[in-house]
């Protein structure tokens, strides 16, 4: 599957409530390791309430300068969350649909485990 | 002594790289027109290019990492699609503008015609971008460019009355002239003392130059002397302009109208320095608006690029510039007036400007690329102004072609 | 949407680096082994899921393959898709390192993703005079 086709999937719950767009796919690095770098393993996926590139992660990275474009970007991504691969149903062509009672978790990336 | 003689290489350089034929054209037609009461423009848009230059100056040698490549990755692709075809075109538009440049300065020089040099001066620009290093092509050109302080020279020379000078430095709208075409021409003479071609070459440069943390200081220097008295130099031209065009009621048209001032105020000597100094003007700029085609389009791909690469290693950044010239070349060989090319194209690099702008505001900011060498407070607070202002310049600006007719 | 006022939890704890896709992999610069740059990562390769077939819980997590580039570029932007056969990829173990820049352990004159540009070298490039000349 190419990513390309993903981003930008209406995200919708189980009952086909709309959730948002996918925003993002997370991946962890914990997969077999390789010569050089392990295989990444999809964790979940960030939905957003647009399908514009998250616009440089400032609601994730904890970006805040300049203040103004920060303010307005983070404004502009309200609402973002992170649904892991377990709650995830189905993967269709127009939509993505999640599991009765999946978690939203925050879409924060710590410093640490950030690229 | 071999520190001092650099830093002043590196100051002589931007000086004298800084005037091109936007330059030229847009500070003459302003002095013959508006006499000196748009050049608060000049000085706003030179600081502008400071601000700017230093930015981008400063992303690159800390990152390692050009303009243009910054913007692909953080705007996304769509939109950094949108910006390279904006971007790309209209330095598509100053390469013809330049080049124009160039062959009407040679013809000035030789009565040989305009559309003999057109191919002369396209060859010559590639030769130079094939084969010289950038380094000395950088260095020649730039003071070779310092010729154009002949203006300024002129200006004494032509002993004006200082005092209506001075006073027409008011910025008020001269009788002859609406309030509409003021605003326009203040838009175009921002458009050529900020044009975005410069922020792609500096960046592009510092990696050429392989700059890091420790060039900072002498890039600072550079721009910080270099560019102020670059905007003088422009200034001078409108003076000259203003002095002897103006009174007769000469609204410049052409090239050798921009010229008529030295001529009378340093006579022969006067003009052959001038000539020199527009050659080596519009050479340098048209070698620096070639490169920027290139670095714009390979930097978007993810091309190898770079003059310090043999053109082996970087087939498709030279192959573009190629296509580019050989397109500059065919919309001069309809006969399309260079200096009209020249007036649009300030303007819509106004217009492309926050284009350009807003992704480097935005870098220079972020600590993954920029480490402890992020934006300082005042740094983001002019910063977040001038946004403003260009955006302000931008959105103005095609209403404001179409009022006016494009100035005229 | 989501009620703005309570934060929400941190996903559970996870025992390696984590990637956003769109955030720290597309669109970056990719540079060889001798970092000389060899395209853009344009789009990306996962091994699942399958399209419209519900998945079984507690089924593995689908992995990154590859780095795509080329005409996908397109692709993304304007809709469509190229053919599998099509792709032009950079499998992901040839990647080293992911940073600002996405670095390969491998050179990259060799790779599928550089036959453009060997192809402009050798028919265009290497024909003009000097252009084998090293500036330097």
């Amino acid at each position: 599957m190419i990513l390309g086709d993903l981003l930008g999937t209406p995200v919708l719950d189980a009952d086909g409530g709309r959730l948002g767009r996918v925003a993002d796919v997370r991946f962890v690095l914990d997969g077999t390791p390789h010569q050089l770098m392990a295989e990444p393993r999809l964790l979940g996926l960030v939905v957003g309430p647009h399908s514009a590139a998250s616009f440089m992660g400032y609601e994730r990275k904890g970006l805040t300068r300049p203040r103004m474009i920060a303010r307005i970007l983070r404004w502009r991504h309200r609402g973002s969350f992170l649904v892991l691969w377990e709650d995830i149903a189905v993967v269709g062509n127009r939509s993505v649909r999640l599991r009765p009672g999946f978690t939203r978790y925050s879409t924060a990336l710590d410093d640490h485990a950030q690229a | 002594m071999k520190r001092l003689l650099g830093v002043a290489l590196g100051i002589l350089t931007a000086i004298g790289g800084f005037v091109d034929i936007g330059d030229l054209v847009t500070n003459a037609v302003v002095g013959s027109r508006f006499g000196l009461s748009l050049v608060w423009v000049v000085a706003i848009g030179v600081v502008g290019i400071c601000l700017f230059a230093n930015m981008s100056g400063r992303v690159a040698a800390v990152s390692g990492r050009a303009t243009f490549e910054v913007i692909r990755e953080r705007l996304g692709a769509r939109a950094g699609l949108a910006n390279l075809a904006a971007s790309f075109l209209i330095n598509l538009m100053t390469v013809t503008a330049e080049i124009g440049g160039i062959a009407l300065s040679l013809q000035l020089a030789s009565s040989v015609d305009y559309l003999l040099w057109i191919p002369v001066a396209a060859v010559a620009v590639w030769l130079v971008i094939w084969r010289v290093r950038f380094s000395i092509m950088e260095n020649v050109t730039g003071l070779l460019g310092l010729t154009l302080v002949i203006f300024a020279v002129a200006v004494f020379l032509l002993k004006p009355d200082w005092g209506s000078l001075a006073g027409q430095l008011a910025p008020t709208v001269p009788q002859q002239e609406t309030f509409w075409s003021y605003s326009y021409y203040a838009i175009a003479l921002f458009g050529a003392a900020m044009t975005p071609y410069e922020v792609f070459f500096f960046s592009s440069g510092a990696v050429e130059e392989k700059w890091s943390v420790k060039d900072l200081a002498q890039s600072r220097i550079n721009v910080l002397v270099g560019f102020p008295l670059g905007g003088l130099l422009s200034v001078s031209i409108a003076v000259c302009a203003a002095i002897v065009l103006l009174p007769a009621g000469v609204s410049v048209t052409s090239l050798s109208q921009v010229v008529l001032p030295v001529a009378e105020g340093a006579g022969k000597l006067g003009l052959a320095f001038v000539l020199v100094g527009m050659v080596a003007a519009t050479l340098g700029a048209a070698l620096e608006t070639t490169l920027s085609s290139g670095y714009t389009l390979a930097q978007f791909f993810g091309w190898s690029w770079g003059k310090f690469r043999r053109p082996a290693q970087a087939a498709r950044f030279h192959l573009s510039m190629i296509v580019c010239l050989l397109v500059g070349m065919a919309v001069l060989a309809t006969g399309v007036d260079p200096v009209l090319v020249t007036e649009y194209s300030v303007v819509f690099s106004a217009i492309a400007l926050p284009l350009t702008y807003l992704p480097i505001l935005i870098v220079s900011n972020d600590p993954q690329y920029m480490g402890e060498h992020v934006n300082g407070r005042v740094v983001n607070v002019l910063g977040m102004v001038y946004l403003v202002i260009i955006l302000v310049a931008s959105i103005a600006a095609i209403p404001l072609m179409i009022v006016t007719g494009a100035g005229s | 949407m989501t009620s703005a006022s309570a934060p929400l939890p941190k996903a559970p704890g996870v025992g390696g680096r984590i990637l956003d896709a769109q955030l720290h992999l597309m669109d970056r610069q990719v540079l060889d082994h001798d970092g000389v740059p060899v395209t853009t990562v344009d789009d990306l390769e996962v091994s699942g899921p399958a399209v419209d077939v519900e998945i079984a819980p507690g089924a593995p997590a689908p992995v990154l393959t590859a780095l795509l580039t080329g005409s996908v570029l397109g692709t993304r932007i304007f809709g469509g898709r190229p053919p599998s056969s099509r792709l032009i990829r950079i499998p992901w173990k040839d990647v080293a390192e992911v940073g600002v820049v996405v670095r390969l352990g491998v050179k990259g004159e060799p790779l599928d993703a550089s036959w453009v540009e060997r192809w402009v070298r050798d028919k265009i490039i290497a024909r003009i005079p000097g252009g084998r000349h090293d500036p330097r």
